[in-house]
């Protein structure tokens, strides 16, 4: 595979390498990383995204890229209409699977001797793992109203506070969706799982600031050193693995009478303004609006869990709402191409809007800085907050990275370590770990994943993001 | 010797399953207990056989295997039912109506999201079907 380093960590692949490109493929990555994402099918699965009709400049992959089904993880597609397409697959199965983070006001060392029970009131009061629902069951117009409303549902009922929607992308709500686009089968997989974290690489933890990097931006933020703050990571349950998989069923079909040759079926996809592409769009965006409500609904619990713990023992137990983003989403938006304004669909699937300062779409406390991305680590490793850039936006359609990325199988993973072993080392380093399955702990396990601190050095280089602040976990609560 | 009926292969984000068959029913049976292992389904004891009906349209093989997958998905996350028996009434690359048997699980280790199409392919040789099968998890 012919493969150019065309600036420092940004590698292109050329249209000329297979014949039904349409643009160019282009990944960031430092020349180790490189080398690395030859031993999965990630490059492959971006080049399959650079036949998609309409793509638009070039397809891009983030440092923590890995092979996934039909885009990679890690993929930036934007594609123009009215030839651009919308593609379910590229926008993955847990639609809006994001990351929120809250943060107080208290410190590390004034709330070390309630970390054990702080991880055991977020694990009770937080339901999680495998097929647990929650305790809020919707009925079918309050679903409904989840669907179009978003987290603006659940602040409306009292689960958080007016400011959260202000520091959420969208404001935690995508107009145009449309619930009688959503199926039977998703809303009753959805309706006894609001506030609920699920399995998976999901969790919720608590982190010490670290370690700031951008003193200036870091108290824009209202981040400071040693200070207590925690990450929600999850997404649209099963109401958003519903919606994709009868968008990819029903687009089977449809991609044929558009008379699209795709290299994997998991790329289907319709033209965005089509029937077919317009009834996906609006249904996405109503499971991405269960995702919003179902991080504020968790954030929710998560401080009634601090007030329970902390306000007994005087410590200020307040959480307040940096950001919430979304890594697993496409949108319409206006980006600059050759001098020109021109709107696409951007999806971002295991990417991260990262828009830099002067951006509309912020919030007026971001605005002049650009937005805080989030990055999470692995379990037991650090997680980060950048800042989006003006680079971003004329580079990566105003996209960075999303995590660490999976260098290791599930099922390697497993073979490599043990649940309980993986607990004891964890705790033996002073991380409080709640977890519901063991099995599902060793498959999140550090080692499965690359280097996070590596992956940000790369988005820092590139200019694509800033660092601001490092994180490092004392609680990890999973499904 | 026969290859197993179902494998798990490798996939850096997901999990993936090779099945096979001596007919395209067989590997349909056979995926469905792959995805039982990938479940980590163990039925409770003593627990009661429930049957669900299951009729099934699509535009090809491949297509109706990731609808049958994703129907059986549907009652293991929803009701924690796993899949231990299958009576096809009507079996076609493109139809089936069947009863599937099956029990409350004591346990469900994992949750599969979703059965993907991503390179999916069931090809015949010598008799016998396979196909490799990603689930999103």
């Amino acid at each position: 595979m012919e493969i150019r380093q065309i600036a420092p960590f940004l590698f292109e692949i050329p249209r000329s390498q297979r014949a039904d490109m349409r643009v160019p493929a282009r990944f960031y990555a430092d020349e180790a990383l490189a080398a690395a994402v030859r031993a999965d099918r990630s490059l492959e699965q971006l080049i399959n995204t650079a036949t998609l009709p309409g793509v638009v400049g070039y397809v891009l992959a983030m440092p923590d890229m890995h092979q996934g089904y039909g885009f990679p993880i890690g993929g930036v597609v934007a594609t123009e209409p009215p030839e651009g397409v919308i593609s379910p697959g590229g926008v993955g199965y847990d639609i809006n699977c994001g990351v929120r983070l809250l943060a107080g006001r208290m410190t590390a060392r004034e709330v070390s001797d309630h970390l054990e029970a702080l991880a055991s009131a977020l694990f009770t009061d937080c339901p999680s793992g495998v097929g647990r629902g929650g305790d809020l069951r919707l009925s079918g117009a309050e679903l409904d109203r989840v669907m179009v409303e978003g987290a603006r549902w659940a602040v409306r009922r009292g689960l958080g506070l007016p400011e959260d929607l202000e520091h959420t992308e969208e404001g935690g709500c995508l107009e145009g969706a449309d619930p009688a686009e959503v199926s039977e089968r998703a809303r009753s997989r959805g309706r006894d799982q609001m506030g609920t974290l699920g399995a998976g690489n999901h969790f919720i933890e608590v982190d010490r600031v670290e370690r700031v990097e951008d003193e200036a931006l870091a108290r824009r933020f209202g981040l400071f050193p040693d200070q207590i703050v925690v990450q929600i990571h999850c997404g649209s349950r099963g109401l958003g693995h519903q919606v994709c998989t009868d968008a990819v069923n029903r687009l089977q079909k449809a991609a044929r009478s558009f008379g699209y040759r795709l290299p994997d079926r998991e790329l289907v996809c319709a033209p965005v303004e089509s029937p077919e592409g317009r009834a996906y769009l609006a249904a996405m965006k109503a499971a991405a609006n269960y995702a919003f409500a179902n991080r504020q609904v968790l954030a929710h619990r998560i401080r009634g869990s601090f007030e329970r713990v902390l306000a007994p023992a005087g410590i200020p137990f307040q959480l307040f709402q940096l950001y919430d983003i979304a890594h697993n989403i496409a949108k319409m938006e206006t980006h600059e191409i050759e001098g020109r304004r021109r709107t696409l669909c951007v999806h971002r699937k295991g990417a991260t809007r990262a828009f830099g300062p002067g951006s509309p779409e912020l919030p007026a406390a971001f605005r002049d800085l650009g937005q805080p991305v989030l990055v999470p680590g692995s379990m037991g490793t650090s997680s980060w907050v950048l800042v989006g850039t003006a680079d971003a936006m004329r580079q990566t359609f105003g996209s960075s990275c999303h995590g660490a990325g999976r260098m290791l199988s599930r099922h390697q993973a497993k073979r490599n370590v043990q649940g309980a072993g993986l607990r004891r080392a964890l705790e033996e380093e002073g991380i409080r770990v709640r977890a519901g399955s063991l099995a599902g702990l060793a498959e999140e396990a550090p080692s499965a994943y690359k280097d996070v601190d590596r992956v940000v050095d790369i988005v820092h280089g590139a200019g694509i993001a800033r660092r601001v602040a490092r994180l490092v976990p004392l609680a990890v609560v999973k499904g | 010797m026969r290859p197993p009926a179902f494998e798990e292969v490798d996939h850096t984000a997901d999990r993936a399953l090779v099945v096979r068959g001596r007919s395209l029913q067989e590997l349909f049976e056979n995926a469905a207990f792959g995805m039982n292992r990938i479940l980590g389904f163990r039925p409770a004891p003593g627990g009661e056989m429930q049957v669900k009906r299951i009729d099934l349209e699509a535009i090809d093989a491949e297509s109706l295997l990731v609808c049958w997958l994703s129907e059986l998905a549907y009652y293991a996350e929803t009701e924690s039912v796993g899949f231990e028996r299958f009576e096809f009434e009507r079996f076609s690359p493109t139809a089936l109506s069947a009863a599937a048997f099956g029990r409350k699980a004591a346990e469900m280790e994992k949750a599969v999201k979703a059965v993907t199409y991503h390179d999916l392919a069931i090809r015949s040789e010598g008799g016998e079907f396979t196909a490799t099968i990603v689930f999103d998890v």
